[in-house]
């Protein structure tokens, strides 16, 4: 079977879905839905053996004929973006009602469906200029659905970090493809290797896809952006955007020559991503906001996986390279599952809370126990614990650094620091979501917003669960997944072709099986042993005091206080306090915030200072006629003095 | 079906020897102090008597706060279960089990901050980011350990990785790790198991709501813990596998017994450190293992 057919039924059930997201809600969901379903068959086809679809068609848009292709390394993409899209479409479909949101549902329906369209056809596109050009549409569509509760001010203040960001990516990948195209004498892509002339513009790819990864120090409009989308948009923008992103990484890289040293700088700045990203998070009070920052640091994790990958590729030594390539690609899905399913937990508890901001919430189990459930689920995977799809991954990526240090070629020093501080960030990581799981889900509720919290729907828990479900399959049976990463894997590299999945993976997903179901047999024995022992309920163990409340509980700042103590150096916390000074003390407050700081202590001081200047240059043009004739004297004076004296032609 | 009989008594090895440390060391405390103590056998006394009692739970606790210390002590079995006995060899190995086994113990240690989470006391919260902060380091270090050995030896598999050769190396990574066998399981300098003060606790703090069977659990949970991290150090450091069998057993208990004791007298002797000093005792444990991998490198290279 070819993928021709369900991919073209794709493209027909989306733009069904554009037409009838206004008026038909229903009628909406099941074509995108039917969309989704039919583009996933296609990449399921091209991933199990069928062979890369190639489509050319005569018919020219913008001077350029049309050139769609679908290989290993896209189809591996498009599965992650129909499953976020199809779970996403579901959530949505409860989380941003007509009735709640009159003003934004409908139009957010059609961007929502063009969003999914557009990154379907940027994995599709195969000619620069339509890259280019359906590159612009997504990130206009995610503009628009970031800023769809556009009547509060933060969230307009997102957007337009975000297009502006995004228009610097464009404008880096702008240059990438005219000056590709202008060496090679058209816009088609594919792969050039035979031209070592074009190294350097790996760093324009770099550049312009890793902003879009949210790669540090360019992730500055990353957690705003998140952080206050509407919660299913969150999903797709942490879960699939980002992703794309590192598709065009892998694309490019696998693509074009690359310079000296191409994947040391980005196993650096993926271990930078790594660390930071999660201390950023530790400091966060917002829980979306914190979530959005754990971006930063799974893209890092994926981009240890890549750079150790290229630094493989350019000495030539496979066995390595191919592990960690392997252990960044199932990174990518993993991180795509567990986010999604982490940001819609989140959207649900703001959805039943109205609140955010952490110090606010708590003991949300008992008014939203498949929420918490789902959640920790989540936490757990991203944590990278076994027996759940993110060790798997983080396994893998180990496991390429460690036979590097193996190989004791000049890869080894660093990655044994890459090691290590993969390491530190997994056990950050842990602390970190160990402080949002106790602080939103348990414990006593913190106000009465969370007091009256309620469990969300039927919609919203059943794409919750399907992203769950999904954490959990790959994390026991690693292997059944293992073709579709080899497949990726050979269109980056042919040379590496093979397709024998590791014998380890095997044992590790019957130790995950084992582990899994000896917990759940010891879970439930020993809760029943506690039912039937006999269960005293009494109050928590506070020295003593017979009324403890809420606000005693230890918060979410407080718990992470002793690693972002050590973090001071980056993370600048602003400290706002006002001490108990007199012996009767009347009010005595502390608040503590995190900035964004590359933003607010880099990007935006630099942003100031060329707006100064501009503004001297500015006071040139005041409209004083008579100053204006002055210059024109001056100019015409100093060019006949040029002429005078210059001579030349 | 060899298999099977050679799992379970391995089980039964590790489940019925663990709660013997802390019984030695308690032994040896008192005997430093010149009291009589505790018997030896203390904790399964503690432990029988706890599977019989009831439950009191906090008003706020979830079944998490039962299910954790149940998925947190199978974490912890089945880490032990993936740890190599000399002889014996290993139930389970493959390519990479090593990081299976480091990422079980913060599957527990997971498991353990969620059940202290449960109850919204400020003790246990405090007891549980103590906890959760100071395992980022000992993390590290425990990496650093496990690349010196797989640096010294060329494998990744704990059943051929844990084959050390005497030297300052092993020296070096013996301090190491003993560091962080302190620290993961709570001992003092990091940790005080005796204190009575909720304020300057770790584990014991994250526990204080805990009664009946799931304390049993954990306190089970926490031996297996101490045993799985005293027969990683005796492995890392002596060459047991070029002995002859009986020789090797005798030898790996002796080291266990060996480690148990010091723990008690470091336990006698020093005080607890305060809290401000403990990451930076373990940033030098981490010290101590990388300077192990670099012996090993360099041992490596020549």
């Amino acid at each position: 079977m070819t993928p021709h057919l369900p991919l073209l039924a794709a493209a027909a059930a989306m733009v069904a879905s554009l037409l009838v997201g206004r008026a038909a809600p229903r009628v909406w969901l099941a074509t995108t839905l039917a969309g989704v379903t039919a583009a996933l068959l296609a990449a399921v086809i091209v991933l199990t053996g069928g062979a890369d679809w190639e489509w050319r068609s005569s018919f020219l848009l913008g001077g350029e004929p049309l050139h769609l292709r679908l290989d290993g390394l896209s189809a591996f993409f498009l599965v992650l973006l129909c499953v976020v899209g199809g779970a996403g479409s579901v959530y949505a479909r409860e989380y941003w009602t007509d009735n709640a949101h009159p003003r934004s549902a409908r139009a957010g329906r059609v961007w929502w469906s063009g969003m999914l369209f557009s990154l379907g056809l940027v994995l599709l596109a195969s000619n620069g200029l339509h890259f280019l050009i359906v590159w612009e549409l997504f990130t206009v569509c995610a503009y628009f659905l970031i800023t769809l509760n556009r009547q509060r001010r933060e969230v307009r203040a997102a957007g337009w970090l975000y297009i502006g960001a995004s228009h610097a990516a464009t404008l880096a990948l702008f240059a990438f493809f005219t000056i590709l195209a202008a060496h090679t004498g058209n816009w088609d892509l594919g792969p050039l290797r035979e031209h070592p002339e074009l190294a350097p513009l790996f760093w324009l790819v770099l550049f312009g896809f890793g902003l879009k990864a949210g790669l540090f120090p360019l992730h500055i409009w990353l957690p705003a952006a998140h952080a206050n989308a509407p919660s299913h948009v969150s999903a797709l923008l942490s879960g699939v955007t980002l992703k794309i992103g590192i598709y065009g990484l892998m694309r490019f890289s696998g693509w074009l020559p690359l310079p000296d040293g191409a994947g040391w700088v980005v196993a650096v700045l993926g271990v930078a991503s790594a660390v930071l990203g999660v201390a950023f998070a530790l400091g966060q009070h917002d829980l979306k906001r914190l979530l959005a920052y754990h971006s930063v640091e799974n893209i890092g994790i994926i981009l240890i996986g890549l750079g150790f990958a290229l630094v493989a590729m350019q000495q030539g030594s496979p066995t390595w390279g191919r592990l960690a390539l392997a252990g960044a690609l199932l990174h990518v899905w993993n991180h795509g599952l567990f986010k999604a399913l982490l940001f819609f937990g989140a959207g649900a508890v703001l959805h039943a809370t109205g609140t955010r901001e952490m110090s606010r919430l708590g003991g949300l189990w008992r008014t939203m126990p498949w929420t918490a459930g789902l959640f920790a689920l989540g936490a757990a995977a991203i944590s990278g614990l076994p027996p759940l799809n993110g060790f798997v991954s983080e396994w893998l990526v180990y496991l390429g650094l460690f036979d590097a240090t193996l190989a004791h070629g000049p890869a080894a020093c660093m990655a044994i620091s890459a090691a290590i501080l993969l390491g530190i960030t997994g056990a950050l990581a842990l602390a970190c979501f160990s402080k949002v799981c106790g602080v939103v889900f348990l414990g006593a509720p913190r106000s009465p917003a969370a007091a009256r919290a309620h469990e969300c729907g039927p919609a919203m828990r059943g794409s919750m669960l399907a992203l769950g479900a999904a954490c959990v399959a790959i994390g026991l049976a690693p292997v059944v997944f293992w073709p579709a990463v080899v497949r990726a894997m050979n269109v980056w590299n042919p040379a590496w072709a093979g397709t024998a999945a590791p014998v380890a993976l095997t044992a590790l997903g019957l130790f995950h099986v084992a582990l899994a179901l000896v917990a759940l047999a010891l879970a439930g024995w020993l809760w029943r042993r506690v039912r039937l022992g006999g269960l005293t309920r009494a109050l928590t163990w506070d020295c003593g005091y017979a009324l403890p409340t809420a606000r005693m509980q230890y918060t979410a700042g407080s718990f992470a206080g002793i690693i972002t103590g050590w973090f001071t150096w980056i993370l600048r916390p602003e400290r706002h306090q006002q001490l108990p000074d007199t012996c009767f003390p009347s009010t005595a407050r502390h608040a503590e915030h995190t900035p964004e700081t590359v933003l607010e202590k880099i990007v935006e001081p630099a942003a100031l200072l060329v707006m100064r200047v501009s503004a001297l240059v500015r006071s040139l043009q005041h409209g004083r006629l008579q100053a204006y004739l002055l210059y024109l004297l001056i100019g015409v004076a100093a060019l006949s003095l040029l002429v005078l004296l210059g001579g030349a032609p | 079906m060899t298999l099977i009989l050679h799992l379970i008594l391995r089980l039964a090895l590790w489940l019925l020897l663990a709660p013997l440390l802390p019984g030695i060391i308690n032994k040896v405390k008192a005997w430093v102090a010149g009291r009589r103590g505790p018997p030896v056998l203390q904790l399964y006394y503690d432990l029988a008597k706890l599977w019989k009692k009831s439950v009191v739970l906090s008003q706020l606790a979830s079944p998490g706060f039962v299910i954790g210390p149940a998925v947190g002590w199978v974490a912890l079995v089945g880490a032990a279960l993936l740890m190599p006995l000399g002889p014996a060899g290993s139930a389970l190995s493959f390519r990479g089990d090593v990081l299976l086994l480091i990422y079980l113990l913060a599957l527990a240690r997971f498991c353990t901050a969620w059940a202290a989470m449960e109850t919204g006391s400020a003790f246990e919260g405090m007891g549980a980011a103590r906890e959760v902060s100071y395992a980022v380091l000992a993390e590290a270090a425990i990496i650093a350990a496990v690349l010196s050995l797989i640096v010294h030896t060329g494998s990744v598999s704990l059943i051929t990785m844990l084959a050390p050769s005497p030297g300052a190396g092993a020296a070096l990574l013996a301090a190491g790790l003993f560091t962080v066998l302190l620290a993961e399981n709570c001992r003092v300098p990091f940790d005080d198991p005796n204190t009575h003060l909720e304020l300057t606790m770790i584990h014991e703090a994250m526990v204080l709501d805990h009664s009946g069977p799931p304390l049993a659990v954990i306190l089970h949970g926490a031996s297996v813990k101490l045993l799985l991290f005293a027969v990683l150090l005796v492995q890392a450091v002596l060459p047991i596998g070029e002995m002859t069998p009986p020789a090797a057993a005798g030898a790996l208990a002796a080291g266990v017994l060996l480690v148990t004791i010091s723990v008690g007298l470091v336990e006698s002797l020093l005080a607890r450190l305060a809290f401000r000093r403990v990451p930076l005792l373990l940033t030098t444990a981490f010290l101590l293992c990388v300077f192990a991998l670099l012996v090993a490198w360099k041992g490596d290279a020549t």
